[in-house]
């Protein structure tokens, strides 16, 4: 870089948040702890990777001279706390002293450590065996509607993420964490190539941070061990967990005794009013149903105890279920305002929650909570 | 430190034990509980028999099957090991709060403030182990010492069915002629790195100063200087996770029916509930224990998330029918939730 660059400070901090997610303070190689920062004509772009998963955030800018293509690594981190700490639309004169690489701004200036570009870990690129485009807006509600439900450090490796697959001409995805599952799905896959791929925790995550709202569309690449997905803002590479996602579909009760009709509002506040005297550890509750009526409680070891009723269309025998609240909160924040229901089988069976409601991005779902003995 | 009075005890083939108690055609016969050898299945433990054949635990099945063709080898069946495991640390509350559980079937037991016994750490040992076989028909061995490692060492010198005392002025003969390798923490390496210095005995190793040691072996030097000459000042670590929480008063006058015993409730519910201020656990069970005046001992629970007076009050009606006699004490309790997802209740969606 022999000549100064001038940038503004949205233009960096744009791209370069959509990366940081991936970018981890403590890393075993000290470069992995950097972003890699392309300047070409008219883009900039940066690149942050775990080794695991790799995002690129892209920016346009435009300059008044001619710009050389630059590649660089600057720490990551650091870079994106000193824009974050400019003021907006800051003006922003970047250039290489000796070993490091100078960051310009009013009357600031940064002096950062750099690491040669060529020894930037990208992670190796394969063919796609499959190819497909998607709106953003789908792809964000399928994540969306079951990342909650992926297993954490579990040591069935295959559970901490997320199952992307085919079936029927539908594209749906899963996740469970051995106690619950989540699966929302569109009708009318947008591919007609068989799809079957755990993507890792972590990239589910981040990918979220990326897509927008926007009804753009990305391009989806599945390779036999990364999955890719690119926007013309940013593109997202991850490699695929390889083992057998268990068998979902057994688990989700296919007919029941018992159907409820209730507001997803009324028993969600319900719920979050209960919650307060659950303890940190105790997260048991008990959901009671007699003739018309609903009743939840929560006890701690303080021996306080709290209780909700809600009037429902029930009159068969008494019946108590034991639930973990989290679960339940965890998959109504996920279903949509207005009504749904609740079907089951009995009090040691799975438990199968919907939403009434379409969603609006053609995105259906559906979850299963396992109850726990009272 | 002033003197302690540690124990360890130590259950003789403790799987293979409960199996042979609840199946006896397996006694007098090679018993080994682990995995199965088909699938890289190791022993987990095996009775006296197996160990004939030259059987030892964390052996691959496949080994074991091979080297003793008429092994009866059965599954692993954790759920009886942990409710006996329980059952011994209902027996070890009795004695003293601090206890260090190394596994289901071993623990530490710090019996310094313990005035049962007059105080004898000896006599304490004998009556746990008399109760472990009384209560649950299971052998367990027992070293008393002034310390975690002495008695570690000792609870394996009169196995099984044994107990070995080292009085605090018996340190110095006990400990020079033990060889090095039974110190905790002397594996092979270490072991062979002694060997070739020529220590063979603890006693050998007292001939070492400390910076020799330490230039040797870092860190575990220091340990090696302290271990061979019968030094452990590491304490007994309780466990924080309780499973139980109970109170019980013994009447100088004999209750003489259930109604008077249900009348105490309020008095021993208070006292329960003082006692289980501090716990953050909920609660899994209600129970009560009643001891009759010919001492005759029986209890009664129930699972119960919540502390109810009706449910102690129905409890105390079914164990007072067992005998129906006077009674002389009435404890009530609760067990403890423990929070892990197998326990805590929540069932499993997949199946394992």
């Amino acid at each position: 870089m022999t000549n100064p660059i001038h940038l503004t400070r949205d233009c960096l901090l744009g791209p370069l948040q959509k990366v940081i997610g991936v970018v981890e303070k403590k890393q075993t190689m000290p470069i992995l702890s950097n972003v890699q920062m392309t300047i070409e004509d008219n883009s900039v772009s940066f690149i942050g990777t775990d080794s695991e998963v790799e995002l690129m955030g892209e920016a346009l800018f435009i300059s008044q001279t001619p710009v050389e293509t630059i590649r660089l690594t600057l720490p990551g981190r650091k870079l994106v706390d000193i824009c974050r700490a400019l003021p907006d639309n800051a003006a922003i004169e970047l250039y290489q002293e000796k070993e490091s690489v100078v960051l310009r701004s009013g009357k600031s200036r940064f002096t950062l450590s750099t690491l040669p570009a060529e020894d930037f870990p990208t992670i190796e690129r394969e063919s796609a065996d499959v190819e497909f485009t998607l709106s953003q807006t789908a792809l964000k509600s399928l994540l969306q509607q079951t990342q909650a439900f992926m297993a954490q450090q579990d040591v069935r490796y295959y559970l901490n993420g997320l199952l992307l697959t085919t079936i029927d001409n539908t594209l749906i995805a899963a996740a469970t964490d051995g106690h619950r599952l989540a699966k929302a799905w569109i009708d009318n896959a947008p591919t007609s190539e068989d799809i079957h791929i755990i993507i890792p925790r972590k990239g589910v995550m981040e990918l979220l941070r990326l897509l927008s709202d926007s009804d753009e569309s990305v391009t989806i690449r599945v390779g036999k061990n990364h999955i890719a997905i690119s926007s013309p803002h940013f593109s997202f590479l991850s490699k695929l967990i390889d083992g057998r996602f268990p068998d979902y579909s057994r688990v989700i009760p296919k007919k029941t005794d018992i159907s409820l009709a209730l507001d997803r509002d009324q028993l969600k506040e319900a719920l979050q009013r209960v919650m307060i005297l659950c303890s940190e550890k105790h997260k048991a509750i008990r959901f009671e149903f007699s003739k018309g009526m609903l009743t939840i409680t929560a006890n701690n070891p303080q021996l306080e105890s709290a209780e909700e009723s809600i009037p429902i269309d029930y009159d068969l025998e008494n019946m108590n279920i034991g639930f973990n609240i989290k679960y339940l909160l965890d998959t109504l924040q996920t279903i949509p305002s207005g009504p749904m229901t609740l079907s089951l089988n009995g009090p040691d069976q799975s438990v199968l929650f919907e939403s009434s409601t379409d969603n609006e991005t053609g995105v259906r779902s559906l979850f299963v909570i396992m109850p726990m003995r009272l | 430190m002033s003197t302690r009075k540690i124990i360890h005890i130590d259950m003789d083939c403790f799987y293979a034990a409960i199996e042979m108690r609840d199946d006896p055609s397996l006694r007098g016969q090679p018993v080994a509980v682990g995995g199965q050898p088909g699938r890289r299945g190791v022993l987990c433990t095996c009775n006296y028999e197996a160990r004939k054949y030259g059987l030892h635990s964390a052996m691959p099945s496949g080994v074991a099957v091979r080297q003793c063709p008429n092994l009866q080898l059965l599954p692993v069946n954790m759920f009886k090991y942990r409710e006996a495991s329980e059952q011994i640390g209902d027996i070890f509350a009795e004695y003293t709060d601090a206890i260090e559980w190394i596994s289901l079937d071993e623990a530490y037991l710090d019996v310094t403030e313990s005035d049962k016994c007059n105080g004898s750490a000896t006599w304490m040992a004998e009556e746990i182990r008399a109760a472990i076989w009384s209560r649950l028909t299971l052998t367990a061995s027992a070293g008393i010492a002034p310390n975690k490692m002495l008695a570690k060492i000792a609870s394996d010198l009169n196995k099984p069915n044994g107990q070995f005392v080292v009085l605090p002025e018996e340190i110095a003969d006990f400990i020079v002629n033990l060889p090095v390798k039974k110190i905790m923490g002397v594996g092979k390496v270490t072991n062979k790195k002694l060997e070739a210095m020529g220590v063979v005995t603890c006693g050998d190793l007292q001939a070492w100063d400390l910076p020799a040691l330490q230039e040797s072996f870092g860190k575990m030097g220091g340990r090696l200087h302290r271990c061979c000459r019968g030094e452990d000042e590491s304490a007994v670590r309780s466990e924080r996770v309780r499973k139980s929480v109970s109170v019980e008063i013994t009447y100088p006058k004999s209750l003489m029916s259930v109604s008077a015993c249900v009348n105490e409730m309020p008095h021993l519910k208070e006292r329960l509930l003082k006692r289980m201020n501090p716990v953050d656990q909920s609660i899994a069970k209600q129970f009560i224990k009643l001891t009759f005046d010919d001492f005759s001992k029986t209890s009664v629970e129930a699972l119960s998330t919540l502390l109810s007076d009706d449910l102690y009050a129905q409890l105390l009606k079914i164990g007072f029918k067992r005998s129906d006699k006077p009674v002389r004490l009435v404890g009530i309790g609760v067990r403890l939730a423990i929070d892990t997802a197998e326990d805590n209740g929540q069932m499993a969606l997949l199946g394992e």
